[in-house]
């Protein structure tokens, strides 16, 4: 009874009217249901995960034995572990190499296949086909043409002229590299290509009219009008291809298992070794830390070099 | 109306570089796939041979024949694929479209949030943090197991999903909801019958998505998987190449590829209008 009487009483109190109330026909409790799902898997297999990964990088962690808590040994062992250091300067040098011909091959792409012309839908389909077909099984491919004396490289090379057709692609660092590189261009260039060409769809015909009036030729209506406006796509399509680059390992691993010795040994494939071959858990927990602070870090700043100056 | 501005405006010069452009971008992007297939209908001992024109068109199925039968569990690692690919498509594309109903109508209190943790999710790579998953994921047995890879495989896939989908759901009005709410349906069949035409295509693009990445995912399967019965194609092939069964044989290698390779290409051929429009959300949207 007093209960009643005293919200009755007080009927501003309660503010119904300033108040949000739940929608009738879409209401708050069957959204989180709807949302529930996916919110559990991301923090189930990815913010656990991650929060896991410094609580791993402050132990010894080993597969088997008491846990040991170490405090920041891990990390301060990092900078002399020399074959970490090693295959963050050549995971860099890969990433250097590999991003501006992906770039502009995939810009050369895009051009070539955006207008609506005979073949042009083919063509955009046979162009993106080694991205679709993945890294993994154009690696497995590449095995056997990177063989010396019978590999499609080596006879391809040969009858340019340019070696005797006895290189063995895959047991020197460098030339591992060199096909590895030309493999990874040739390969996901599509993509950038494809993301290229929506944005220039995005891009209305009355501009390059209006460039057209004014006299405007083919390369400066690129560089007036197409790479001003694409600037966002750009630099979403070069983020996606420097973090791919920073994360390599599936086309190393198969081709060279970071071979020979450390020669051609990708960030992620050492602590892959770490953690893995080696067991070494807490230490592969500290790299894998580090790891996501310097993709995030690079992330952040290719956002804020490529954001929007208004 | 912009391909009759595009045509009339392409001047000979032009159209003879498209041709020009056109044809040499089919030989260097189609060759070496094409001469991947003709590797694999060639034995071994051609294959590492100096091409010799008296052997080298001497084509035979020997290679599939021969890993059907046994090296390397091809064929039991193509059903596990298939499993794992499949498995990752459907949950995908399940907690994808119910998340993405769920952002896109309802303007709950804690939707912008929830939505946030899902995209930044995406940008934590799983490669950074697969020695926690793995410990977690063992610790759930889930390690060595089909179920595990595609819990794992869906993760991964889930942000681009639901950002499509709350797209896809964006973009159908409002009214065909009300009327339906009016007719006493619940959320479920709201989704299920009214709803379901206008988002299959977005439902379509984030289920093959999935299907292709998880088919050659090899990471995650590398690390998560131990037992041999139970390796996905990539990572069979691996072993394959490793000579894990004796002396390696690039004729099996080359052969496991091409089983690798022809579903992602017919797949891509057969619904690549919802690939590339898929494509196009995520670049312009995220």
């Amino acid at each position: 009874m007093t209960t009643l009487a005293s919200r009755t009483a007080t009927p501003t109190e309660t503010g119904g009217a300033t108040r949000r109330r739940g929608s009738l026909t879409h209401p708050d409790r069957t959204a989180l249901l709807l949302v529930a799902p996916a919110v559990i898997f991301v923090v189930v297999f990815v913010l656990i995960p991650l929060v896991f990964a410094v609580v791993i990088s402050l132990t010894n962690w080993p597969l088997i034995g008491t846990v040991e808590f170490v405090g920041l040994d891990n990390y301060a062992a990092i900078p002399s572990d020399a074959t970490f250091v090693k295959s963050v300067l050549y995971t860099l040098l890969y990433t250097a190499i590999v991003t501006g011909p992906i770039l502009v091959l995939g810009y050369a792409m895009a051009v070539l296949v955006r207008a609506p012309r005979r073949g042009s839908t083919l063509l955009r389909t046979v162009l993106f086909l080694p991205f679709v077909v993945g890294l993994s099984t154009i690696s497995f491919m590449t095995v056997l043409e990177a063989q010396p004396d019978s590999g499609a490289v080596n006879l391809l090379l040969e009858a340019v002229g340019i070696t005797d057709g006895s290189t063995a692609w895959l047991v020197d660092g460098a030339l591992a590299t060199g096909l590895i590189c030309v493999l990874v261009i040739w390969g996901v260039s599509g993509l950038t290509m494809v993301l290229l060409m929506s944005g220039m769809h995005a891009i209305p015909d009355e501009v390059y009219e209006s460039a057209e009036l004014d006299g405007a030729g083919w390369w400066q209506r690129e560089r007036n009008v197409t790479i001003p406006m694409l600037r966002k796509t750009i630099a979403m399509a070069v983020i996606i291809s420097v973090i791919g680059s920073l994360l390599a390992f599936t086309q190393f691993y198969i081709l060279t298992k970071g071979g020979p010795g450390t020669d051609t040994m990708t960030v992620v494939n050492y602590i892959y070794n770490r953690a893995f071959v080696q067991l070494q858990l807490g230490a592969a927990g500290a790299l894998s830390v580090v790891l996501v602070a310097v993709v995030g870090l690079v992330t952040a700043t290719q956002f804020w070099l490529l954001r929007d100056r208004d | 109306m912009a391909v009759s501005v595009e045509m009339r405006r392409d001047t000979r010069v032009k159209h003879l570089l498209y041709l020009i452009g056109g044809g040499g971008a089919v030989v260097v992007f189609l060759v070496p796939l094409a001469w991947a297939m003709l590797r694999s209908v060639q034995p071994n001992s051609v294959i590492v041979a100096t091409p010799d024109p008296s052997t080298f068109f001497d084509f035979t199925l020997e290679n599939f024949r021969a890993i059907a039968d046994g090296p390397g569990n091809v064929i039991r690692s193509v059903y596990n694929s298939l499993v794992v690919s499949l498995g990752t498509a459907a949950l995908t594309t399940l907690l994808a479209t119910l998340a993405g109903y769920g952002f896109a109508r309802f303007g709950f209190r804690q939707g912008p949030f929830l939505f946030a943790l899902v995209v930044v999710s995406m940008m934590v790579p799983f490669q950074a943090i697969l020695t926690p998953l793995y410990l977690e994921l063992n610790a759930m047995r889930l390690t060595d197991s089909l179920l595990g890879l595609v819990l794992f495989n869906t993760t991964v896939n889930l942000p681009f999903g639901v950002f499509v989908m709350r797209n896809a759901f964006s973009a159908v009005p409002g009214e065909l909801e009300d009327s339906a709410h009016v007719d006493g349906a619940g959320t479920l069949r709201i989704i299920g019958s009214v709803l379901r035409p206008l988002i299959t295509p977005g439902a379509a693009t984030v289920a093959l998505y999935a299907f292709l990445a998880s088919w050659t995912e090899f990471l995650g399967a590398l690390t998560f998987l131990t037992r041999d019965e139970l390796y996905t194609l990539p990572v069979s092939l691996v072993n394959l190449q490793s000579g894990s069964y004796g002396a390696i044989n690039f004729g099996y290698l080359v052969a496991g590829s091409v089983i690798a390779m022809v579903p992602c290409i017919v797949l891509y051929v057969a619904l690549q209008r919802y690939y590339v429009s898929g494509i196009a959300v995520g670049a312009v949207k995220g």
